[in-house]
């Protein structure tokens, strides 16, 4: 019984996942399309739960549904009508269509066929993990331990990030004056 | 275990990779190119957990953490990137940013 | 003893860097001085060296000092070393002492010219290449030198380069040198081979047990870079085109020094020719044949300096033939003396050029013996010398060999026959010179120049060396008196290795007087045929129009050597350019920058601005590198 419902549940969230990230490629409207992630990210959370990692499942959720999709849905919210686009998939040559179509499709098969070719049989072996594999506490020793550098650095990145965002955002000298003059 | 094997974890990863990539290289608005692109960074994310899980190692979530802090950073860039262009009212299209031209 | 040596090879080389390095800083008669003392430095080198030699045995003259090792190849080497022997301390002295002396004479010839700095660097220049070829002591370092007085000779013939004629000149003499060159070259090439040393006492010492064939190569070759340097027929066209460098450049490089540089390599290569008689005999026959061309020519020439040059042309044949037949000591003996009356001559003639203004024709001279009494006198002194009469220098050396043609069996005897018809023809080209330009009545150009210059016929640099070199032309042959005291060939017999007498041939005492006889008077008989055609009461003179024009044109080598030469090497320069350098090797780099351009462009359209071509690029790279990846694993 305890073995069906994570299949069942397994099957929800894969379908999730996939279904959202059509929707994703497919709207018109980013919004819609921003708001399809937030349902493709929450899938994604439940497969990482079922997968035991549960740390990376919470943060998935706080962290990239909560802050990055929520800043994704003010600046669309703030280009309002730009942001939406006449006729998603035309323009540009012809053959960039299907040529995409047929990039993708081929990395599709290549990735599954070489993961088959590699790893094969060795897919079925799992280890056997205590309950406390994915637990905040194990990440967060390896952070501070094993993957210190990688802790550190990763800090440094979210910092120039958020200086170039602000870089970005700010508005040069001469705009605020035109946009003053524009407003007075 | 309960549930699938790790395989089809890897299988939907590798769907949701592709359909990210389909998407950014056929959307013309480069808000859904980014949210393209964001779709083919959490299939990557969805492949390492499932790895960490096989081995039974944790370094595959770790990184999936990183990936995650990295992946919010380039956001961060690429919607001010959006913002300033939309600011100097340019057409948010792919197709009409071709200024860097050969 | 060796410092006079170095000393002496040093100084001029230093004169002609130092002015190179002063250039402008320095007036243009400072560089004349600073030339002319260098080379009298040398001079003083040269003295010092001398008389260290004379201080030892006779055995002992020969003094090799070596500076370090030039090159080194295996087991074959190369010093630069020079050699202290009376051949070379003679050549030093001549060089040095005459070239002083024309240097001095250039100070007051080259006065105003605009370039005169760089003409006494050069001068320098050759005089150090000059010497550097007669004090090598192995065979490399004489190439070398003989190189060095090839350019010096080219620059100071194409001095005057704003004239065309000088300039191509310069080339035809350079050109034909080469030609020597690669002879000498050939030559040095299979002594290395065989021998395998060029230093001259062992490449004499091995030179004894090569095969026939090889001698004879090597003599040939040697021969073939004499007869370039020294004007002989078949590559004597250069000479007369050489008169259009300055008068003192003729008279050092053209009469007294560089062309006597040939007839220096027989005498001392003199064992490898006596191991290849042939070649030498050949260098007998060239120099005969070449002394009656040039006299032959030298009847028909109105340019006052090309009558000198054929005449220079000329006794270099008498020294050559000398050498040829192995009476080492007379060629240089008259080598010696020639290169004083012919230096005077030259000097004379450019005082009668300076004097007039740069006029060189003679029919437009006459009379100019009230003007300049002082030039006539060197002129007829070096006139008379120059014929051989005596007591005057030429008379001892071009006797003495005579007389050792007349001693060397039947065919010495038949170029003694040549050398006596010179004789005649000496006479008579060289007073005709002298009575067209300086007897008679004062042509119209010469009552134009009578007036400037007063009584001084040139600046005292000009006339002071023009004295001491007539003072030279009438003793410079006291130094052997046929049969009876010869010290001048008993001072070269020491590089004679083997045996005690360098000369191959001693004519007796009456062969001597015969001789000496018949080219006085030979010599005599010209000049009296000189003064009924050109003297006071001046016959007609006969002329036979094919004789005439053969002589006017040289004996049509010039044309000869073109149609042989020049057209097939211009037709064929025409052709490859034509069908090689134009599409093949301009047109493979025209297509090498072509094709670049075009496939840049090419490659450039791939950048066309949308964002998603490169992404797809980036796309299916990506899938078919992990095919490849899958692949090769």
């Amino acid at each position: 019984m305890g073995d069906f419902l994570v299949w069942v549940v397994w099957f929800l969230a894969a379908a999730g996942c996939l279904g959202s990230g059509l929707a994703v490629v497919t709207f018109r409207n980013p919004f819609f399309s921003a708001l399809a992630l937030i349902g493709n990210l929450g899938s994604l959370a439940v497969l990482f739960l079922l997968a035991s990692a549960e740390f990376v499942a919470a943060a998935q959720v706080l962290v990239y549904a909560g802050a990055v999709m929520v800043m994704f849905l003010f600046v669309i919210a703030y280009l309002g009508d730009r942001g939406v686009v006449e006729s998603p998939f035309s323009g540009g040559p012809s053959w960039l269509a299907w040529s995409a179509i047929v990039a993708a499709t081929a990395l599709l098969v290549e990735v599954v066929v070489v993961i088959g070719l590699t790893a094969g049989d060795g897919l079925a072996d799992e280890a056997t993990v205590e309950r406390a594999f994915g637990s905040p506490a194990e990440i967060g020793r390896l952070f501070l331990t094993d993957h210190l550098l990688a802790f550190e650095i990763t800090s440094i990145v979210l910092l120039v990030a958020a200086v170039g965002g602000v870089v970005l955002g700010s508005r040069t000298l001469e705009e605020e004056e035109g946009a003053a003059r524009a407003g007075a | 275990m309960q549930g699938p094997d790790i395989a089809w974890y890897l299988v939907v990863a590798a769907f949701l990779f592709s359909i990210g990539a389909a998407g950014v290289l056929l959307r013309r608005s480069p808000l859904i190119v980014l949210l393209s692109l964001e779709i083919m960074l959490n299939a990557a994310n969805l492949a390492l957990i499932s790895f960490a899980r096989l081995h039974g190692d944790h370094d595959g979530q770790v990184f999936a953490l990183a990936v995650m802090a990295v992946a919010a950073s380039e956001v961060v860039v690429g919607l001010g990137l959006i913002v300033a262009v939309a600011r100097r009212h340019i057409d948010l299209d792919v197709d009409r940013l071709r200024v860097l031209r050969g | 003893m060796t410092a006079g040596a170095w000393i002496c090879l040093l100084a001029p080389l230093a004169g002609a860097v130092l002015i190179t390095l002063l250039g402008g800083t320095i007036s243009r008669r400072t560089a004349g001085w600073v030339s002319t003392l260098s080379v009298f430095a040398g001079f003083g080198g040269a003295v010092t060296a001398f008389v260290g030699l004379v201080d030892r045995e006779a055995d002992e003259r020969e003094v090799v000092t070596s500076a370090w090792t030039w090159l080194g190849s295996g087991g074959f080497s190369v010093d630069l070393s020079l050699l202290v022997d009376p051949l070379s301390a003679t050549m030093m002295l001549i060089v040095t002492g005459v070239g002083g002396l024309i240097i001095l004479y250039s100070v007051g010839y080259m006065d105003g010219d605009d370039e005169e700095r760089r003409y006494f660097a050069y001068m320098s220049l050759f005089v150090f290449s000059m010497l550097l070829l007669v004090q090598a002591g192995n065979f490399l370092l004489l190439l070398a030198g003989w190189g060095l007085v090839g350019l010096a000779s080219y620059l100071l013939i194409g001095f005057w380069h704003q004239r065309p004629e000088a300039v191509a000149a310069a080339k035809k003499a350079f050109v034909m040198n080469a030609f020597g060159d690669a002879t000498m070259a050939l030559a040095f090439f299979v002594l290395i081979w065989q021998v395998g040393s060029l230093d001259f006492v062992a490449a004499f010492e091995g030179a004894g047990e090569l095969s026939d064939t090889a001698v004879n190569l090597v003599a040939l070759g040697l021969l073939g870079g004499a007869v370039a340097k020294s004007a002989q027929i078949p590559i004597h066209t250069w000479l007369p085109d050489a008169m259009e460098g300055p008068t003192p450049v003729s008279a050092l490089i053209h009469a007294a020094t560089m062309v006597t540089a040939g007839v220096y390599l027989i005498v001392r290569a003199h064992p490898i020719f006596e191991l290849a008689p042939d070649v030498a005999d050949l260098a007998a026959g060239l120099g005969t044949i070449t002394l009656l061309v040039a006299g032959f020519v030298a009847l028909v020439q109105v340019d006052i300096k090309r009558v000198i040059a054929y005449s220079t042309m000329s006794q270099i044949g008498y020294m050559f033939l000398g050498a040829g037949l192995g009476a080492y000591g007379n060629g240089m003996f008259h080598l010696m003396t020639h290169a004083f009356f012919k230096a005077l001559l030259f000097m004379a003639a450019g005082l009668v050029i300076h004097h007039l203004a740069g006029e060189q024709d003679m029919r437009r001279m006459g009379g100019l013996r009230r003007a300049m009494p002082r030039t006539f006198l060197a002129f007829l002194i070096g006139a008379l010398a120059l014929a051989g009469m005596p007591p005057l220098s030429g008379f001892f050396s071009k006797d003495a060999i005579l007389a050792s043609a007349l001693a060397s069996g039947s065919y010495g005897q038949l170029l003694f026959v040549g050398g006596a018809i010179g004789a005649l023809l000496t006479g008579i080209y060289t007073f005709r010179m002298l009575f067209i330009v300086f007897l008679g009545e004062p042509s119209p150009l010469v009552r134009e120049h009578a007036d400037g210059h007063g009584r001084r016929e040139g600046p005292w640099t000009m006339t002071v060396p023009v004295a001491l070199l007539a003072v030279l032309a009438v003793i410079g042959g006291w130094v052997q008196l046929a049969g009876i005291w010869h010290p001048f060939a008993d001072w070269l017999d020491p590089i004679a290795l083997e045996r005690e007498h360098l000369a191959l041939v001693e004519p007796t005492v009456t062969q001597d007087y015969v001789a000496s006889a018949i080219a006085v008077g030979l010599g005599l008989v010209g000049i009296g045929i000189a003064w009924m055609f050109y003297g006071a009461r001046a016959r007609p003179v006969p002329r036979w129009s094919a004789v005439q024009t053969t002589l006017e044109h040289k004996l049509w080598f010039d044309e000869l050597y073109d149609a042989i030469f020049y057209r097939p090497a211009v037709f064929l320069t025409r052709l490859l350019r034509r069908n090689v350098e134009e599409p093949l090797i301009g047109g493979s780099i025209q297509g090498v920058t072509l094709g670049a351009r075009e496939a840049g462009g090419a490659v450039g359209e791939a950048q066309t601005g949308y964002l998603r071509e490169y992404a797809l690029a980036i796309a299916g790279a990506v899938a078919i590198l992990v095919v490849v990846f899958v692949a090769v694993q």
